[in-house]
């Protein structure tokens, strides 16, 4: 029963908290630049309407059309029930489950790239074109992070590797997890979600035929997507698991805050990279992750 | 028990052989019956604690016939008769009589004897014998490969395999002569650890066995070989017969003591397989060769957990080495059931629409949906994405790895590099399916024979449902198989095929029974209130342009472009631009076709330079008796002054 209780209260969490980042970010992006902006509840109410909203389908597409958003919003749910959440640990722990998380999200990726195929737009595939390359990297990027964070903790199960901190190299280790959850979520410098110009875009470029309860699905994937990664880098850098409850938990909101409004900074003082350089960003990601990875063998050596 | 199943399996198969030309339906049963008791004898071995062996008193080439099943080859038995029995079905209504008069009798013949000797190459235990069945199972796939002989390419695929293969073998031979001379016998008695002196003959097993398997710069032969034979044919070859080459090697690395070094070279050459095979495979523009490719990156995976195992076993620490070979054994069941699940697939595109050119179909949902289906499962598959089998073996596979470094002992240098290349070897085979599915089956029809293709009948879709069911009772249910993995692994070094299961199999196997169920019902739930909602179809908005058409999609070379571009050095593809002109240009066009790199680019002048070298020589041998008569003296004088000069021995 308390199991029950407990997996029903974490989904809640991740259900309802995710929307609030993305109207944070935008919060910060039009404080930056002297305007009002949208509420910070926005996205709830965009997909309020939405999921009221009745669905255009386009003449080519199949059912996977409305099957891919949906399947890719389990991998992601799924892959945020993994994640433990500082003090509340996490519904479900085993060895291994790490690789269970990255692999989900790269079934997220899939089905996404699959419902763009559908529709047989070229912009569509040049998006799912980017997304699947770029993502070649980024997973080089995170799976180097996760063996950093093993060999410092000696464990292959997410809670044990996210509880102490990463130790000297928790800055690079930083540098390089904030790197890749810009490029995961599609945001600037990698990708910009503002833009009217869809050759230069690659999520939202994916999602343009979608509509109604189908894009409700994605965007609030996207948005648990997000917080996901958030979550992750502030545990993987700060030693939650030496602090009490209470201080822990207080932490983890901060830390999660200050990735969102560190997004919204970031989107209002840089462009977008040309395409050309993403790659190399992405590179650099990685070597921070593996130069952290090194550091981490070194440390524990002693 | 298992022994009489064999025979039984072994007289249907050859009876299948006498049967087969005439006789299509008693071969359809023989063949399902033999490969169905086949099985049951690999189960019992599997699931039972005795090994079968059986040493007769028949005699061939001097030397006793001496046979057995035991984990390692039961394994492999087992998914020869799944494969073998589901293409028998497959091939009744792929490669009938009444559109291949000549070559589906043929077809039928060859492909008993196939499953036969690759059986027999299993359970034989005597080295001459070994190489003896080795060879009648190469000259069977040589004759399927060729089945639809009148194409050139067919034939020059059918040579280039056969070449290959010899290569293969000769080095084979060199194996099983100096195992004989040493041990003294040709008989093979089972593990030889103790003897250190035979260590060095495991390079020789590599070598011999890697051009089976198709190890990267080994696989020459192997993309236009699947690409062109019939696709039954591709998937038993994919599916099976290049895991002879692994079951070689993890027999003979098994049975015989490895180098130190062994370890080190299996996993990056796995490694570099996984990699390199999967950026060949992303790049290809024609689906079966995507597939072909895609194999040297899986066959790669198989032997970076072998590789890992006895990484292991040389440095003393077991419990990591078994998680990875228990990985790379049941990544042998994986991909021999998705790869036969998507060349069947494959050839079923094939049958409708007569091309293998992806960027000549398109949008084969709508006519072909039981294809398209199972083809999007196969792909989820061999992707290595959870809920699904490919999963589970590379998560083993990976376990192994991490557990490795964890460890920080010296193999932690190559468990490092080879979980980074699969991680992105692995989000490249994401992205390869992702485009193989996509052109495939989504979008719009971009030529007439896309628009009219049709599906194929129950014949071909029931052993796709098969397969199909195999990938996902090994995603949903891990713990099912482990006996058997345990089994084999306990076969492979005698200790580690310890009771207990060292990953949590059963947690993940019921994350991935929940995942499965709330995929269905979220999809579900998605799809009913889109209607509920109300639902319009429209053209694909495409940014406003008022007349889409179908050429005007990505096409497969386009979606490839990027990571192509970062693979140029060893891709090297070739371009052909001719850009638009002028104020009003006319044409435009822009080709890109990645050649067989290896072949092409190393192989090929190294063996025109090595022809160009005998026919100067040959020129000495002319016909003319005098000048011969002058060589021989020639070469007395020679002789004397070399003994003259090094004096007398």
């Amino acid at each position: 029963m308390n199991l029950i209780l407990a997996v029903i209260l974490r989904l809640a969490v991740w259900l309802l908290l995710a929307p609030l980042l993305p109207g944070i970010i935008n919060k910060v992006k039009a404080w930056v630049a002297g305007r009002r902006g949208p509420p910070v509840l926005q996205l709830y109410y965009d997909l309020a309407k939405l999921w009221r909203k009745g669905v255009v389908l386009s003449t080519l597409a199949s059912p996977g059309f409305i099957a891919g958003p949906a399947v890719a919003w389990v991998a992601l749910l799924g892959a945020a029930m993994l994640m433990p959440l500082g003090p509340g640990g996490t519904a479900l722990s085993f060895r291994g489950d790490v690789l269970l998380l990255i692999y989900l999200l790269a079934l997220a990726r899939f089905c996404t790239a699959w419902a763009a195929m559908e529709t047989g737009s070229a912009f569509e595939g040049m998006g799912a074109a980017r997304e699947v390359s770029y993502a070649v990297l980024a997973e080089a990027a995170i799976v180097t992070a996760v063996l950093s964070l093993s060999v410092q903790t000696g464990s292959v199960s997410l809670v044990t590797m996210l509880s102490p901190s990463a130790g000297a190299g928790a800055v690079l280790l930083a540098a390089g997890l904030f790197t890749v959850l810009l490029a995961e979520n599609c945001r600037v410098p990698f990708d910009d979600p503002n833009t009217h110009l869809e050759l230069t875009m690659i999520h939202e470029v994916m999602v343009l035929d979608h509509s109604g309860p189908p894009l409700a699905a994605i965007l609030h994937g996207a948005s648990v997507k997000l917080l996901l990664f958030a979550v992750l880098l502030i545990q993987a850098v700060l030693p939650l698991g030496a602090l009490s409850a209470p201080a822990a938990a207080g932490a983890l909101v901060a830390g999660v805050l200050a990735v969102t409004v560190g997004v919204g900074l970031v989107e209002s003082w840089l462009a977008r990279l040309a395409f050309r350089r993403v790659p190399l960003l992405l590179t650099t990601a990685f070597l921070l992750c593996l130069f952290a990875l090194l550091v981490a063998w070194k440390g524990g050596a002693k | 028990m298992p022994g009489p199943l064999l025979l039984f399996a072994f007289a249907a198969l050859v009876t299948g052989i006498v049967v087969g030309v005439r006789m299509s339906r008693l071969w359809l049963a023989l063949t399902v019956a033999g490969t169905t008791a086949g099985f049951g004898a690999a189960l019992m071995v599997l699931l039972g604690a005795a090994d079968w062996e059986w040493r007769s008193g028949f005699s061939l080439g001097d030397e006793l016939v001496h046979l057995r099943l035991d984990g390692v080859s039961a394994l492999f038995l087992a998914l020869l008769c799944v494969v073998g029995g589901a293409g028998a079905v497959y091939a009744r209504e792929y490669w009938p009589e009444k559109h291949y008069p000549a070559s589906a009798p043929r077809g039928r013949v060859w492909w008993s004897a196939l499953v036969l000797s690759m059986g027999l190459v299993l359970t034989v235990s005597n080295g001459l014998h070994f190489l003896i069945v080795w060879e009648l199972f190469a000259i069977c796939a040589f004759f399927l490969i060729t089945l639809d002989r009148q194409r050139r390419e067919v034939r020059a695929a059918g040579w280039l395999y056969l070449a290959a293969s010899h290569a293969g073998t000769m080095a084979l031979f060199a194996f099983f002569s100096l195992l004989a001379a040493r041990t003294g016998s040709w008989d093979l008695p089972g593990p030889m650890r103790e003897r250190a002196d035979l260590s060095s003959l495991f390079w020789l097993v590599l070598a011999g066995f890697g051009v089976k398997a198709g190890v990267f710069p080994l696989h020459i032969w192997l993309p236009s070989a699947h690409a062109n034979a019939p696709s039954h044919v591709s998937a038993i070859m994919s599916g099976v017969a290049i895991k002879m080459g692994i079951y070689g090697i993890v027999r003979f690395s098994g049975w015989l003591p490895v180098p130190a070094a062994a370890g080190w070279v299996v996993i990056g050459l796995g490694a570099t397989s996984a990699l390199l095979g999967i950026a060949f495979a992303f790049a290809q523009n024609d689906f079966k060769r995507l597939l072909a490719y895609c194999s040297v990156e899986n066959i790669g995976i198989i032997l970076v957990g072998l590789g890992a195992a006895l990484l292991a076993l040389t440095h003393g620490d077991a419990v990591w080495g078994r998680l990875a070979l228990a990985g790379a054994l049941l990544h042998v069941w994986s991909h021999g059931a998705f790869k036969a699940l998507l060349f069947f697939g494959a050839g079923s595109v094939l049958h409708a629409t007569g091309t293998r050119e992806m960027s000549r179909l398109g949008g084969l949902w709508r006519t072909m949906p039981w294809t398209a289906g199972l083809f999007a499962l196969g792909s989820l598959a061999v992707s290595g994405l959870p809920p699904l089998n490919g999963f589970v073996s590379e998560w083993l596979v990976y376990l192994g790895l991490f557990d490795a470094v964890t460890s920080k002992g010296p193999s932690a240098w190559a468990a490092l590099p080879a979980a980074i290349m699969l991680a992105m070897a692995g989000a490249m085979a994401m992205a390869s399916f992702a485009k193989a599915s996509a052109m495939i089956f989504l979008g719009a029809p971009r030529t007439q024979a896309a628009a009219h293709a049709h599906e194929c009948g129950m014949g071909m879709r029931a052993p796709m449902l098969m397969l199909a069911g195999v990938c996902v009772g090994i995603g949903l249910a891990p713990i099912l198989f482990w006996p058997a993995i345990r089994r084999a692994a306990g076969s492979w070094c005698p200790g580690w095929g310890a009771e207990e299961t060292p990953a949590p199999l059963v947690a993940l196997g019921s994350v991935h029974v929940a995942l499965a169920v709330l995929i269905l019902a979220a999809a579900a739930w998605l799809w009913r209130k889109a209607h509920t909602n109300g639902l319009r179809r429209g053209m694909t908005w495409d940014c406003g342009y008022a007349t889409p058409y179908a050429r005007m999609q990505y096409v497969s070379a386009s979606f490839a472009g990027i990571v192509s571009g970062w693979f140029r050095w060893i891709l090297q593809p070739e371009r052909k631009i001719r850009r638009p002109r002028g104020h009003f240009p006319e044409e435009a066009l822009r080709l890109e076709r990645v050649p067989e790199t290896v072949l092409e680019r190393i192989i090929g002048p190294v063996s025109a330079a090595i022809m160009r070298v005998s026919t100067t020589v040959r020129q000495l041998q002319h016909g003319r008796l005098q000048f011969y008569i002058l060589y021989v003296v020639a070469g007395l004088i020679a002789l004397g002054v070399l003994v003259l000069l090094g004096g007398a021995p």
